[in-house]
């Protein structure tokens, strides 16, 4: 009985911290798509990482938060920032999208169903949380060092091939052809 | 409180980042909208992994997180370089491969 | 031995086509002549071994050599039938075909295709002795064919000259629309006999199933064959067209054999002309009809071919009032006249043009009297015959199919036949005048004439003046020995001596009117015809007839074909499957226009297919949100 109170009580909480991160991290995705400076678009989707660390811990997957802000938003965001400022285009380089916010709708339209189909799909999953610890690091690491040993060593192979092209590419020759446009 | 939400909102945040590819032109958004598509699928592997209160869901979505790194990687290279090649962030101009008539 | 008959002309055409065409510019001809001249030779020697069989023991003889089709009903076997009218027809056709291959000889000598010359020429006599022997219309038609066939490559023989490539196409295009009509009369023959059998044995025992009406179309449709054939009004334009050919080939195809296929096509469907006497009366009033006709035009030609060719035509009319009024045996005893005295005019006529370089126009030549002796001889023999003055041939002929018309009460055939008979004798005449007895021309030296060419002319003119007697009726003392051989069901038309001798002499004044008149036109100066009366013009140019031809028919068929193909098919056929090319390549090039290259247009493509899946699923799946 304390148990399920406890857990009113939880949910309660819960959906009020579930609601403002689902805020935020909306607020930041449609920011992201729809802004014209590129910059802010980062912005936004930092805000959703953020988010989306916040959501995992909401989940009780301790140890996925904490690597989510670690390399999502650490790495990636940070990256992708550096990237963007390295660029540093001016605002008359950037393409022309005069019809943004038309396309937008039409695109919104369009994925409407699809999404439908999805959520009613998902939705036929059973919709009770079982009740159980934490993820924490530690199982984590039992898991990934017994079970999933394989995939964590290829994906590290794949981590030191994506290095080395990232390095290849963005250093290139540049072609001796016309630059077009 | 039941998964569905959690669902419902991961199924908005896959359908924002297919609305960002297919509207903006700007390689940045295209590759931000990607990541996005991505991230969402790790939203649902968590709750999933709360479900069936199983710690898998969270390992997956933990390798998951390192493939978005190295593509992350690749993508802002290339994006680097076509910068470098075309001079243009504009996924339009980039029509070699089209139908000549 | 009818087999051989048959397959051994076509047999040595084959060999010399194919020596011929291994080299064609040699000279081999001893060769072709011995194989040439040697195969009718060998023909006349085995037709008259087969008649004098006849002689002995008369019946029909049969030879099959294989069977063709059979499919249900319709049994054509390759069969030769020779009876007594076939026997007479290849005895004289191979023996002047042999006469004519040696003249052929001498006055091919010097030509080019001298061997394809004579693989033409034996093709003929194989599809002529085809046409005789044939045991059933399918046979005879085939034959017919080749017969067209055989007078189209020698027509235009001489191909280089376009005018003589025409002509051929016009003797074969005329025929042709004759063989529309025998071919109709022959499927018309064949479905109502219903089965019982296709050979003329066969026909003839089952003629009484057929009616009367169908019976009439058969028999008309056979004559527009016929009229096709034998260059009857309205189909005969080509015959004088034809002339372009070697002389040769007009003294044989176009004067003795091929155009008499016709009057033998009706003697051998006697036993189906005989229900039908209309039609007979049909066939003799063309007959006279095409008769005065010739007549009339040839009194007025000046080239000696043409003149000759339409005196062709003038005789083949009397061979149609013969067999068309039921006197069958009267028609083919014309027939075996004919040949003689004809085919000895053309190769006199040949005899002559070569000696004087190739001229033929009539009034340029003269006074060869002294100089082309034997020819002159000969000719005159001929003109004799022809003009219908005893003793010679064709008085007795002649006469037969006189008397045959005054006697069956049809006095207009009749009278106008007899005219025709004097206008014959002067337009002859008017011929041998001209170019042996008026005023000199050419006082050139004379082409020599090659011995093959002369000798050929003393047989024939031995045979213009003698063959009259073996179809003496009884009147004139002699036994009919032609019509009791022939055995062919003729009509009997009873008639007085006296009323005979009275027609005989009738036709003897008028011939002897004749020549005294062509005598005192043009044996001293003759002179060429000019239109100066619009009567004269309309008969000059042979009643515009090529001409109202050309405009009635020639003309609205070329207009429709340049309508066809220059109008009709480019813009309907063309236009049809262009536009439908055209909206393919349009729609093509709409199509292409999604490949654009820019990949977010490619997402929103697999997003549109993503959703439009996704719509179908949720409705069939049956929620909503």
């Amino acid at each position: 009985m304390a148990r399920s109170l406890a857990v009113q009580e939880i949910n309660t909480l819960e959906l009020i911290i579930f609601c403002i991160l689902s805020i935020f991290m909306l607020g930041g995705s449609i920011t992201m798509i729809t802004s014209k400076q590129t910059i802010f678009s980062a912005f936004g989707f930092l805000i959703t990482m953020l988010g989306l660390a916040g959501m995992f811990a909401l989940l009780d997957s301790r140890f996925l938060a904490i690597a989510q802000i670690m390399v999502s938003v650490g790495a990636i965001v940070v990256l992708s920032m550096l990237t963007i400022l390295t660029i540093n285009s001016k605002d008359e380089n950037l393409p022309k999208e005069e019809h943004k916010y038309k396309l937008i709708l039409l695109s919104l339209i369009i994925t409407l169903p699809f999404a439908i189909l999805l959520y009613k799909t998902l939705s036929t999953l059973p919709h009770y949380f079982a009740t159980t610890k934490a993820i924490n690091a530690k199982i984590v690491g039992e898991l990934l060092f017994s079970k999933w040993i394989l995939p964590f060593e290829i994906i590290s192979i794949l981590l030191l091939v994506a290095m080395l092209g990232a390095i290849v590419i963005a250093r290139g020759k540049i072609f001796k052809k016309e630059v077009h446009k | 409180m039941s998964p569905n939400p959690f669902f419902l909102l991961s199924v908005l945040l896959f359908s924002i980042g297919l609305i960002g590819i297919v509207s903006r032109k700007n390689l940045f958004i295209a590759y931000m909208s990607v990541e996005l598509m991505l991230s969402s699928v790790n939203l649902i592997l968590a709750t999933l992994s709360k479900v069936l209160g199983d710690a898998n869901g969270s390992v997956m979505a933990l390798l998951l997180i390192a493939v978005i790194a190295s593509e992350a990687a690749i993508f802002l290279a290339m994006i680097i370089h076509l910068y470098k090649y075309y001079k243009t962030l504009d996924s339009d101009k980039l029509d070699d491969l089209k139908e000549r008539s | 031995m009818l087999n051989f008959i048959v397959i051994l002309p076509f047999i040595s055409a084959f060999l010399i086509a194919l020596v011929y065409l291994k080299d064609t510019k040699t000279k081999r001809h001893i060769f072709y002549t011995s194989l040439g001249v040697g195969t009718p030779f060998l023909i006349t020697i085995l037709s008259f071994l087969t008649a004098f069989d006849f002689l002995n023991s008369p019946q029909t003889i049969h030879n099959t050599l294989f069977e063709w089709v059979h499919i249900g009903d319709f049994n054509i076997d390759i069969s030769f039938m020779a009876d007594r009218l076939s026997i007479v027809m290849i005895s004289f056709i191979s023996f002047i075909a042999t006469l004519i291959h040696i003249y052929a000889a001498g006055y091919m000598r010097d030509e080019e295709g001298y061997g394809k010359f004579f693989a033409y020429f034996n093709l003929f006599i194989g599809s002529m002795l085809l046409l005789v022997l044939a045991d059933n219309p399918i046979m005879m038609f085939i034959g017919w064919e080749l017969v067209g066939l055989s007078s189209y490559l020698l027509i235009g023989f001489y191909h280089h000259d376009a005018d003589n490539i025409k002509a051929a196409n016009k003797a074969f295009i005329l025929n042709r629309v004759g063989d529309f009509g025998f071919i109709i009369a022959i499927s018309v023959l064949f479905i109502s006999l219903q089965g019982h059998g296709f050979t003329f044995g066969d026909i003839k025992a089952n003629i009484g199933l057929i009616n009367h009406s169908t019976l009439t179309i058969i028999g008309i449709l056979l004559f527009v064959g016929a009229m096709g054939k034998s260059a009857q009004i309205p189909l005969y334009v080509w015959l004088p067209d034809a002339m372009a050919g070697p002389t040769p080939v007009s003294a044989l195809i176009h004067a003795a054999t091929m155009v008499t296929a016709g009057v033998y096509m009706v003697a051998r469907y006697s036993f189906l002309y005989i229900e039908i006497p209309n039609v007979g009366l049909f066939i003799a009033s063309i007959g006279s009809a095409s008769a005065l006709f010739a007549a009339i035009i040839a009194s007025y030609q000046s080239d000696i071919k043409k003149i000759l060719a339409y005196s062709t035509m003038s005789q083949l009319g009397y061979m149609f009032i013969a067999v068309g009024l039921g006197a069958y045996s009267s028609g083919i005893f014309h027939v075996f006249t004919h040949a003689f005295f004809k085919a000895l005019l053309f190769m006199g006529a040949g005899a002559v043009i070569i000696a004087l370089h190739h001229e033929q126009n009539v009034f340029k030549m003269g006074g060869l009297k002294k100089r082309l002796k034997l020819v002159y001889i000969t000719m005159f023999t001929a003109t004799l015959a022809i003009s219908g003055i005893p003793p010679f041939a064709g008085f007795f002929s002649k006469d037969a199919i006189l008397v045959t018309a005054f006697a069956s009460g049809h006095y207009i055939i009749w009278a106008s036949a007899t005219f025709t008979a004097g206008l014959t004798a002067f337009y002859m005449f008017r011929l041998i005048f001209s170019v042996f007895h008026s005023k000199e021309k050419e006082t050139h030296e004379l082409h020599s004439l090659d011995k093959r060419m002369t000798y050929p002319l003393v047989v024939l003119a031995f045979g213009s003046a003698t063959a009259g007697f073996l179809g003496v009726n009884s009147a004139y003392g002699g036994n009919d020995l032609i019509v009791k051989f022939l055995n062919l069901p003729d009509i009997e038309y009873h008639i007085a001596h006296s009323t005979e001798y009275i027609l005989g002499a009738i036709n003897v004044i008028l011939g002897f009117l004749g020549m005294a008149l062509a005598y005192k036109l043009f044996a001293h100066s003759a002179v060429e015809a000019r239109p100066d009366t619009p009567l004269k013009a309309l008969v000059i140019n042979k009643f515009y007839v090529d001409e109202f031809y050309e405009f009635i028919i020639v003309k609205p068929l070329l207009k429709m074909s340049e309508f066809i193909a220059k109008t009709f098919d480019p813009k309907v056929f063309d236009g049809v499957i262009n536009s439908s090319v055209f909206i393919y390549i349009n729609a093509a090039k709409l199509f292409a226009k999604l490949q654009n290259g820019k990949v977010r247009y490619y997402a929103f493509y697999i997003l549109v297919g993503a959703s439009l899946m996704s719509c179908y699923l949720i409705y069939k799946l049956g929620v909503i949100a």
